[in-house]
Formats: structure tokens, sequence, C-alpha cells
């Protein structure tokens, strides 16, 4: 069987999208479930929001709370708005034929949304190929390995049109301040693969 | 041990001299521009984000090459957590905000 792309670039510009309605049909609907859900966080603190949702609103100052309290009153709103753009976009759009670059954009983001939701809701682990939710909760695992392959294609055609290389900015990273793991394990304790 | 009194005591041993040489000058403030430690901006592992996503995610925000990009999601990936940039606190909380609107456990931290 020959692979079909599901998105293409289009000729001239914007991308075309080819999609079973099963997809469209989920595309559309299941955006603006988490969009419902997003109105639970506010300006809640990152350990007041629902497990599930947690993902979405990450916190940036691990150990200073009252710099975190500062941070979330500066960014959360833009945040949450950014999360909702997204996913209405792609509900809106769940039926196009032709999307331009921000709407794939919207897209991809999305995706990563939807999926941080779901992986949360199923538990999702580094080392489980199947999520502890993958049996209680089938139609969430498919929705969430469906995602997975979407996004996956997205990605592989966004990189592509990524713009090149900011001459200098690799030289700009520090160094790696931890070095290697000791004893040549990864951070969870695991052997760390030879072939990096 | 005393000095010898009108004598100054000289630690170095060496003969000193009262008078600045003329020639050196002097800044006229003795302020000094101390420049801020900066602060650092860590990527964290986590279980559900795709590596090529990462991947791509470093190239878009950061404009670093595709095998920077790679490097930095295998140190996330297999280290635990990598310094994806770094710079004054403003610039820091704006890459952290950049990162979590994709989706990306970023946190800040100062470097010093």
């Amino acid at each position: 069987m020959i692979f079909r792309r599901r998105v293409r670039p289009s000729r001239g510009r914007g991308f075309d999208i080819r999609l079973a309605p099963e997809e469209r049909a989920l595309l559309a609907t299941l955006p603006l479930q988490l969009v419902s859900l997003l109105d639970e966080v506010g300006d809640k603190t990152h350990d007041e929001v629902p497990d599930a949702l947690r993902r979405l609103v990450p916190i940036a100052y691990a150990t200073d709370p009252e710099a975190e309290s500062a941070f979330v009153a500066m960014t959360r709103e833009d945040l949450l708005e950014h999360h909702r753009d997204s996913l209405e976009t792609m509900s809106r759009t769940a039926k196009a034929t032709w999307l331009d670059e921000d709407q794939l954009a919207s897209w991809m983001a999305a995706l990563n949304d939807l999926r941080l939701f779901l992986g949360s809701m199923l538990g999702a682990t580094e080392e489980e190929t199947e999520p502890p939710g993958a049996h209680s909760r089938p139609s969430e695992w498919i929705a969430y390995l469906y995602l997975s392959g979407l996004q996956s294609e997205l990605i592989d055609l966004l990189e592509g049109t990524l713009p090149d290389p900011v001459p200098g900015a690799d030289d700009l990273v520090p160094e790696d301040l931890w070095g290697d793991p000791p004893g040549g394990l990864r951070w969870d304790g695991t052997p760390q693969p030879e072939d990096l | 041990m005393q000095s010898p009194p009108g004598l100054e005591a000289d630690v170095s041993g060496m003969p000193t001299s009262s008078v600045a040489p003329s020639e050196v000058e002097r800044p006229e403030t003795h302020e000094i521009a101390v420049p801020e430690l900066p602060w650092l901006v860590i990527v964290w592992n986590d279980p559900i984000n795709l590596m090529t996503y990462v991947t791509y995610v470093f190239q878009k925000l950061f404009g670093y090459s595709r095998p920077k990009a790679h490097k930095l999601m295998l140190d996330v990936h297999y280290k635990g957590r990598a310094v994806v940039s770094s710079g004054a606190k403003e610039r820091a909380e704006l890459d952290v905000a950049r990162l979590h609107q994709h989706g990306l456990w970023a946190t800040m931290e100062h470097s010093g």
C-alpha cells in the first residue's frame, strides 16, 4: 500500500488537505471540547489546575512561587488565548480542502494541545507503548494515536518550510551545565544508548 | 611587628612612592557596570511531546540549525533537561512564554 500524504504543499501557496469525513468530524468536535475545559483554568496556579490540563499551563519558576505568580499574571491570559485561538481555528477549518500557512500553524498547535491533554488523561509515560488508560479509555487512546500520526506528518512538512538558520545562533547556546549523566545512565536511570 | 616611627609599612618590602604617576588616568567615577548574570531557559523531558516536534520548535523559535536543535532535543530526552537559551530576565521570560505556547515544559533559573 502506498502511503498517501494527507497534507501537501499546494501549487502556488498554502496546503492541500485530504482527509476522510470521519477524520474531519473528529477535528471539528474534539478541539471545542478542550476549549470548554480551558475555562476552568483561569488564573489558577499550576497545582490547582485539573491534572489533564496542567501540561497546557506549565510552570516557569519552579522554586520561586512569588516570581511564578507574577509570571502567571503577565502571561496566562495570552497563553490561554493562544490555545483557544488554535483550537477554534482547527475546528472552524476542519472541513477545508485548502489552508494557508497561518491556519496550518494553528492546526499544528491545536494537535499538540490535544495530544498534551489526551496524553495526560491517559497517563502516558516515557517507557510504555500503551499508557495505563489505553484500555479504560479506548476512544481517547485511538484519538491520541490518530492525532500523533497527523502531527508527525505536519512536522515533516513544516520543517521543510522553516527559514534558514540564524547565523551564529547555535553558538549562543550555553554549554551543557550538567554534562553526561554518571555511569552512562539517562535521566530515569536506564542505560543511555550508544548511538547518540 | 611595629614599624619604626615615621615610616609607613610596606607589605611588599619594596620601596614605595607617595607620588602618583601623572600619566595614569583614573576613572572619573567609582561605578563599575557589572553585567547581570544571565538567566537560563531549561526545557525538561516529558513523555508526550514528539521528539521530532521538539526539534522543530527549537529551530522555529531560536533559529538553530537542524543538527543543533536535534542535539538539544536528544539532551532533553536522554539527560532529562537542556539549556536552550540564556539572557537577561525579560528575554528569558519571553522565551519561556513562547515555549509554553508551543507546549514544551520550560522553566528558567538564574545562572548565579
